[in-house]
């Protein structure tokens, strides 16, 4: 019965066509572009060269990677980032979902808290980025104000000014744009948590904490991977704060891989070499997601459901 | 189901294809549309160049003019992304010096000798300003506006104190001193982008290395070993931190934009500022054109250079080899460099235009006058130094001025390591011949 | 189980009133804390309006004060820039890229959690393997690759890029909740003679309405605050978005302070207000998205 195989052969078919586009735009624009960029990181070019003039360098932009000490101080950073996100943005965020959720406030108060935290990231980067260089500012910013209001005139900085504060006064905007957005994320994981868990657990008389940790965690410990993988890879591909408040100064010391691979391609004309840490960004962002995920079991899991 | 979602499915499909239809804009039959990318976004020079363009357009109805702007530390990024993208704007803005010899070298620059030399142009332009622009015997840019750097000092807190405009390293020092003891910043200093710095780094070292061992150095055409060797950069980078050391900037400079550091000046919190003459007549506009002096900054007393060099350079176009419509962008360039649109210039912004007599008592304001006179009395110019070395070098030189503010480099350890990158960086231009 | 029993009869031992006194601590202790987290995360914003409205000495001189007189000139020479133009192009852009995403994800989703096919667990790390891969990796090459693709500074080099990217976290999210769906609708639907389009649409589109709309709201605001492509992939001032445009505003008036904060706060305040009066939409469509999983 050919018309029955022509059926099954179609139906076959089906979950290809399901997935072409994506297939598509994910070749195109994502899986392409990162073979080429392999290959570019072979060269020496830069971008005004046109293809003829490209040298070929073979693993020189690589050995350079190791020797640079830009490179290290970036990785450096991008570590900071990624621990200080984690632990404010995601376990953080976890416990004041908790708390709104525990009931302890009226409802009333917590659609503010919850509203109000929401909204620094509701706002497009650069009017943060903008804002905070504003509120850092040495003389007449918020922080410095207040440091001073405070009789504490001894920890006035120059936050964006000074080799040893700069990274962290980026790492905290990012902080006060992100908490309340995972935290939101958390309410409704913990909102899908089964109600009659936590009235069995009070008649049982488990007070707030115990039911944090034995049921709310559980109970949103697929989210808490999720979100903490985003966090991590986040926290490894920062640029945009980071070019708008500081652009990596002084001296290099807030530079942030991405940050540097774009100075290096677009504005120092080493094309070749921004491709070489650009490659080397792919290596650490993939193996930290795939060791996340291992981790946490989180596709595999799926996979066995 | 289907019938309740169609709809909605169309009216998605109408959206994106009316979006993606929209985006090509049609050109107009036997018109020549010539791009021109500058780096002057700000209102009042819009202004101005959107009257250019309009009174072009009038004269010559088959060009178009489209122009694009981005601002000054984006222009650096964005000019290298143009250019690579291959969608070269056909008029584009440089800085003179390295900065447009590298446009030059890589052939993405128009030779313009045979536009300008022998005509009427070479009259109508100061030609001394074209110098900087040219790279290998030939001419690549065209001036629009000269520009040096000056020291302004605030008139009121000078008299009060009983000082007066020093002339030598010693007297500047002592003036900032006094100034000190009063409790006013003696000077304004704003380095969020370190260019700020590599201005007063350059007008050191302009003035304490020998002019030949400078181009040597710049243009890494030196021996080796003997790049930026030379003790007096070291001590020019010692000089700038002994202004940072001994309190004489504002506090937190690295992170104080430019811009904010002129806003105290004016704002009387400040004795000194070391600004363009460029912004000459916007300081005048908000603080009085009285309330200011200036002089030329007395940086390199002692020192082996020229001290009758001043730092400053000019701001000009190049035209882009492949241009398809070399013709048309010169006669814009020509119309635009021209004796009216350049008095204009100065009426509209108060900024010294590169056309010759354009700055004169009616177009400006006396202290501009006076500023162009200083120029041409100066024996030269020192370009910046953030655009007349290899970028590469600039960025660690640049860098490096930053952390001697925070105290964390040593004059001698930032030019240890400028040497080691200009040897480097020496070495890689040799093998690519 | 054994331990929470044992704290019940600990907390049944204590006197009423005692009780009452801690709950009532407790809440003090935790309405601080979240009083204090609110001005953190609102204060900012305040104080730029507030100094929007000054003049530029007078930011300097009392950066505290309310403005004596407001001066709204301020923001009229902010709005003259453009401002406008930079929101409805980034709604141009988040829109389309949002649409583009959720059609797209939600196909790859229903595919992956409902078929089995050859080459399925493959396709599946393909997609969500692109959750690892920084955008920064290919910046170069998308650079060169939209140029020869002739729309480097259009809509569209934003738009692409943006779905691209924007797929893996939407088809993850979505397939996990597809596979949590029971799968009776569907196979009615398919007894009623339904194609594989017919399920899809009719079934699975429709079921999944939460879910999607939870991607489409965080794919909007990756989008909204995308700022990399933008800045690399955009030249003209007339395509630019939200987040570029006030950058490149920024960096043209740094000289007035005042009228970049009230360029800030125009471009800030549509966000907040749809942000305000969407909220409603926003948490429902999140909160649904995972009380139905």
């Amino acid at each position: 019965m050919p018309g029955f195989e022509w059926t099954r052969f179609k139906r076959s078919l089906t979950p290809y066509m399901f997935l072409l586009p994506a297939l598509v735009f994910m070749v195109v624009f994502i899986y392409q572009p990162i073979v080429q960029s392999f290959r570019y990181s072979l060269y020496k070019w830069s971008a005004f060269s046109a293809s003829e003039s490209w040298k070929y360098v073979g693993l020189d932009n690589y050995t350079r990677v190791i020797e640079d000490d830009i490179f290290y101080t970036s990785i450096v950073n991008n570590i900071w980032y990624a621990v200080i996100s984690v632990a404010v943005q995601v376990c953080f965020g976890l416990v004041l979902a908790a708390l709104l959720e525990s009931q302890i406030l009226p409802r009333l108060y917590n659609l503010v808290f919850r509203t109000a935290l929401f909204l620094p990231s509701v706002l497009a980067v650069t009017i943060v980025g903008i804002t905070w260089q504003l509120v850092y500012s040495p003389a007449t910013g918020l922080i410095n104000q207040l440091l001073e209001y405070a009789g504490l005139e001894a920890f006035k900085r120059t936050w964006l000014g000074e080799e040893g504060t700069a990274i962290f006064a980026i790492i905290g905007v990012s902080q006060w744009q992100w908490t309340g957005y995972i935290m939101i994320l958390f309410v409704v994981a913990i909102q899908a948590i089964p109600h009659e868990l936590y009235e069995a657990a009070r008649i049982d008389g488990a007070n707030g904490i115990q039911q944090f940790f034995h049921i709310t965690v559980p109970g949103v410990r697929q989210t808490f991977l999720v979100m903490s993988t985003i966090t991590v890879i986040g926290a490894f591909q920062v640029f945009d704060i980071v070019w708008v408040m500081t652009a990596g100064g002084p001296n290099h010391a807030s530079e942030t891989l991405g940050n540097y691979l774009y100075r290096v391609g677009f504005r120092n004309d080493e094309m070749g070499y921004a491709s070489a840490l650009a490659t080397v960004m792919f290596l650490i962002t993939f193996v930290l997601s795939f060791v996340q995920l291992r981790l946490g079991g989180g596709i595999q899991q799926q996979e066995a459901h | 189901m289907l019938r309740r979602y169609g709809p909605k499915f169309v009216v998605l499909v109408v959206l994106i294809s009316l979006l993606i239809g929209g985006i090509g804009t049609s050109a107009a039959q036997g018109q020549v549309t010539i791009r021109f990318f500058h780096k002057w976004p700000e209102p009042e020079h819009m202004d101005y160049y959107n009257w250019v363009i309009e009174e072009f357009e009038k004269a010559y109805p088959n060009i178009k003019i489209e122009m694009e702007a981005v601002a000054d530390e984006p222009y650096k990024d964005k000019i290298r992304v143009v250019m690579a993208s291959g969608d070269v704007p056909d008029i584009f803005f440089s800085w003179a010096g390295e900065f447009s010899w590298k446009f030059a070298r890589a052939g993405r620059a128009l030779p313009l000798d045979e536009y300008v030399y022998g005509t009427d142009w070479e009259n109508d332009l100061i030609m001394s300003a074209t110098v900087p622009y040219q790279w290998d015997g030939k001419l690549y840019g065209l001036p629009m506006r000269i520009n040096a750097k000056f020291m302004v000092y605030n008139k009121e807190h000078f008299e009060k104190y009983g000082l007066s405009a020093p002339t030598t390293w010693d007297e500047f020092l002592a003036v900032c001193a006094t100034l000190k003891e009063n409790k006013v910043i003696p000077i304004a200093f704003g380095n969020e982008f370190p260019w700020a710095s590599s201005h007063y780094v350059g007008d050191f070292n302009a003035k304490l290395v020998p002019g030949d061992v400078i181009a040597a150095d710049y243009l890494l055409q030196g021996e080796a070993d003997t790049l930026f060797t030379h003790p007096g950069y070291v001590e020019a980078l010692a000089r700038f931190k002994l202004l940072n050391d001994e309190g004489y900037f504002n506090e937190g400079a690295n992170a104080l934009q430019h811009s904010l550091a002129r806003a105290s000046f004016i704002a009387g919190r400040a004795g000194m500022f070391y600004m363009e003459l460029e912004e000459f007549q916007q300081v005048a506009d908000q603080m009085g054109a009285d309330a200011f002096g200036f002089f030329p900054f007395p940086s390199g007393t002692g020192g082996e250079g020229d001290q009758n060099l001043l730092t400053g350079a000019p701001d000009g176009f190049m035209v882009s080899a492949e241009t398809k419509h070399p013709e048309e962008a010169i006669t814009f360039l020509r119309f635009m460099l021209s004796p009216e649109r350049g008095a204009e210039y100065v009426r509209m912004l108060g900024i010294p235009s590169a056309v010759a007599g354009a700055v004169n008592e009616e177009t400006a304001l006396p202290i501009v006058v006076a500023g162009v006179e200083a120029i041409n009395q100066a024996s030269g110019m020192a370009l910046w130094l953030d655009t007349d070395i290899d970028i590469r070098i600039v960025e660690v030189y640049l860098p490096g001025m930053q952390a001697l503010l925070t105290g964390s480099e040593s004059p001698e350890s930032i030019m240890a390591k400028v040497h080691e990158a200009a040897v480097k960086i020496q070495a890689e231009l040799a093998q690519e011949g | 189980m054994a331990r929470l029993q044992h704290a019940g009869r600990r907390a049944a031992r204590q006197p009423l009133d005692r009780y009452r006194a801690r709950q009532l601590f407790t809440q003090l202790i935790v309405l601080s804390l979240f009083v204090v987290l609110t001005v953190i995360a609102i204060y900012p914003m305040i104080w730029v309006v507030t100094n929007s409205l000054k003049s530029d000495v007078d930011l300097f001189e009392q950066t505290w004060a309310f403005p004596k007189e407001p001066r709204w000139q301020n923001y009229e020479r902010a709005w003259q820039f453009g401002i406008g133009r930079y929101i409805i192009n980034s709604v141009i852009v988040t829109a389309a890229s949002v649409v583009g995403t959720a059609i797209i994800s939600t196909m790859a989703a229903y595919a992956l959690a409902r078929y089995r096919f050859r080459g399925q667990t493959f396709l599946l790390f393909f997609i969500l393997g692109g959750l690892m891969l920084a955008p920064q990796v290919t910046l170069i090459p998308l650079f060169r690759t939209l140029v020869k693709l002739g729309i480097y500074n259009t809509y569209l080099a934003l738009i692409l890029p943006y779905i691209a990217f924007g797929i893996p976290f939407s088809t993850f999210l979505i397939r996990a909740y597809v596979m949590g769906l029971p799968r009776e609708l569907e196979e009615a639907a398919f007894i009623d003679g339904a194609g594989p389009w017919g399920v899809f649409l009719r079934v699975i589109v429709p079921l999944s309405r939460p879910v999607i709309a939870s991607a489409m709201v965080i794919e909007a605001m990756r989008a909204w605050n995308e700022f990399m492509f933008a800045l690399t992939f955009i030249e003209s001032d007339k395509l630019r978005t939200l987040t570029i445009g006030i950058s490149a505003f920024q960096s043209t008036l740094r000289a007035e302070y005042t009228v970049v904060m009230a360029g800030l706060a125009i471009a800030a305040i549509p966000m907040i207000l749809v942000f305000l009066i969407a909220q409603g939409q926003l948490i429902r469509g999140l909160t649904a998205g995972s009380l139905k999983g």
